[in-house]
């Protein structure tokens, strides 16, 4: 952890033009959340469509896909990263510290919507709300975790990633059910599900599988970043 | 007595006397440029991985179903109900491309350059978005003939389903501005690509996921007039309940039936609101960034 490195990647994702996208997707979230309670359908079984559908599968990815890659994929592509290589600072701690950046972003922007819009909706009522939110905790820190690593690796690291949340994740997970065993929503949602106890809400995900793989691909996106950030060359924009 | 300084030598630089094509033709130029650009042609060979792999599997539901008429003579796919079918894959080529278009030329600041020649402000965006026009409307348009030629020669029981297929031509006629005008200007607003792609990517999901749960929503209230109007928040229902059950009569794509009478003017005036907000966006973000 190096704490100039990290202001500069808080400055770096908070001081532009992402910052909107970043505060948008909540307000939506939270918006659509007080609508359905406006409009009176916001039983326990609604709340968890909207939390399945809305905050962990389109909300959640599309925070980790620019909060992950916003943290190194401009420096790469500006060509700063250089002088930020060029110091005496440890790569793998650099990659960890930009790793930290993202994944505080993701629990700001991410789980705590998630827990405030679940709350709106039915309270504490038997666990949906702190589900939800530590699912999003958890699985935001392996988007970042992930996603930091693709950015480390490919120039077209955002194209990739929505690839990879929309088709493989979505179209490929909902034909064939062994996908869904290699998806971070599922492992996230099947956290969410072991911390409530909702008798609408069930995954097929054991929290057996859905944990150790969260925290292989976490450590192991991070370490590999940084180990690439070793060997790193720059090659000339296309 | 010294040289005297600072004369310019004649070192035989000579004018251009050729033809000069003018306006029209420098726009033309560069909107091909753009187009071929899209595709990845003219560029690395890593940068045409992404878009020939979006425009195979926009052919595979074409192949297939051309397989399946020829084995066991039945339809499989609907001409108009392909683009709602298909609408992640067409997204996700709009979002990884559209930001190529323009973010390049922001990000090096070149634009002076253009607008030095005879292209003007409104001839270098036209041509941006006309590049991106062709390139959405090929993307569709292609798997759609392949599959009307591969219908006409299995040669199916039964009349040919030409109208549908007209049809579903004027739909991604309309598609393809539509999505291109909203795209090529979200992706104006941020001169970095990466940030482009996410920005239109988020737009697509966030329409389609409210439009989503909004109609789940009205439709457990018994609401289905509402929950008519809320399908038409994602930009794919919007033009299919404008151009194509609208204008036309087809079925309609959404699990849903569209506003009918009066609600089809207001969709199709939706779609052309939308179309002429993008293209205002567009143009402002230009003004200013000539102006830096």
């Amino acid at each position: 952890m190096n704490g100039v490195i990290a202001g500069i990647s808080y400055r770096a994702l908070l001081g532009r033009r992402r910052i909107w996208l970043l505060i948008m997707l909540p307000v939506v979230l939270i918006g659509l959340a007080v609508l359905l309670r406006v409009i009176g359908s916001g039983g326990e079984n609604a709340t968890i469509t909207l939390m399945r559908t809305f905050a962990i599968g389109t909300m959640l990815p599309l925070l980790g896909l620019i909060a992950g890659t916003g943290v190194i994929a401009p420096e790469i592509d500006d060509g700063t990263i250089i002088h930020l290589l060029a110091k005496p600072i440890s790569r793998p701690v650099i990659a960890q510290t930009k790793f930290l950046v993202a994944a505080s972003i993701l629990a700001l922007f991410a789980a705590v919507p998630t827990f405030v819009a679940a709350y709106l909706l039915v309270g504490l009522e038997s666990g949906v709300a702190s589900g939800f939110a530590v699912g999003a905790l958890v699985g935001g820190v392996a988007y970042a975790a992930v996603f930091m690593l693709l950015g480390v690796l490919t120039r077209h690291a955002v194209t990739i990633g929505i690839v990879y949340a929309l088709v493989w994740e979505g179209v490929v997970g909902n034909f064939v059910p062994g996908a869904r065993r290699f998806s971070i929503q599922q492992w996230a949602q099947s956290i969410a599900d072991q911390l409530s106890s909702s008798p609408f809400f069930s995954t097929e995900i054991t929290l057996g599988f859905a944990v150790p793989a969260l925290l292989i691909v976490t450590v192991g996106a991070v370490v590999w970043a940084g180990q690439r950030l070793r060997s790193f060359s720059l090659t000339g924009d296309e | 007595m010294s040289e005297p300084t600072g004369v310019i030598h004649d070192i035989g630089y000579r004018h251009y006397d050729g033809v000069r094509l003018g306006r029209a033709h420098a726009t033309l130029a560069l909107a091909l440029h753009s187009l071929r650009g899209v595709f990845g042609l003219g560029r690395t060979a890593r940068a045409k991985i992404i878009p020939f792999l979006l425009a195979g599997v926009m052919m595979l539901p074409a192949v297939v179903s051309i397989a399946i008429m020829a084995l066991i003579k039945q339809e499989a796919i609907g001409y108009t109900t392909y683009a709602v079918t298909m609408q992640a894959v067409l997204a996700i080529f709009l979002a990884s491309q559209s930001p190529y278009t323009v973010a390049p030329d922001l990000r090096f600041r070149v634009l002076p350059l253009y607008l030095s020649r005879p292209v003007t402000l409104i001839d270098y965006v036209g041509a941006k978005l006309a590049a991106m026009v062709v390139a959405m409307f090929l993307l569709l348009a292609v798997p759609l003939t392949v599959l009307f030629v591969g219908e006409l020669v299995i040669d199916l029981p039964g009349p040919a389903h030409t109208s549908a297929y007209l049809t579903s031509m004027a739909g991604a006629v309309a598609y393809a501005v539509l999505l291109s005008c909203l795209g090529v200007a979200i992706a104006s607003f941020t001169p970095r690509r990466g940030l482009g792609v996410a920005s239109v990517i988020a737009f697509y999901l966030l329409t389609s996921a409210v439009s989503t749960v909004v109609a789940a929503t009205l439709e457990s209230v018994n609401d289905y007039t509402a929950a008519a109007w809320a399908w038409m928040i994602n930009p794919f229902f919007l033009v299919d309940a404008a151009v194509q059950v609208g204008l036309f009569g087809a079925a309609p794509s959404a699990p849903t039936t569209y506003p009918a009478g009066a609600g089809v003017a207001v969709a199709i005036l939706l779609m052309l609101a939308l179309i002429a907000l993008s293209v205002t966006a567009l143009v402002l973000r230009y003004r200013k960034a000539a102006a830096r």
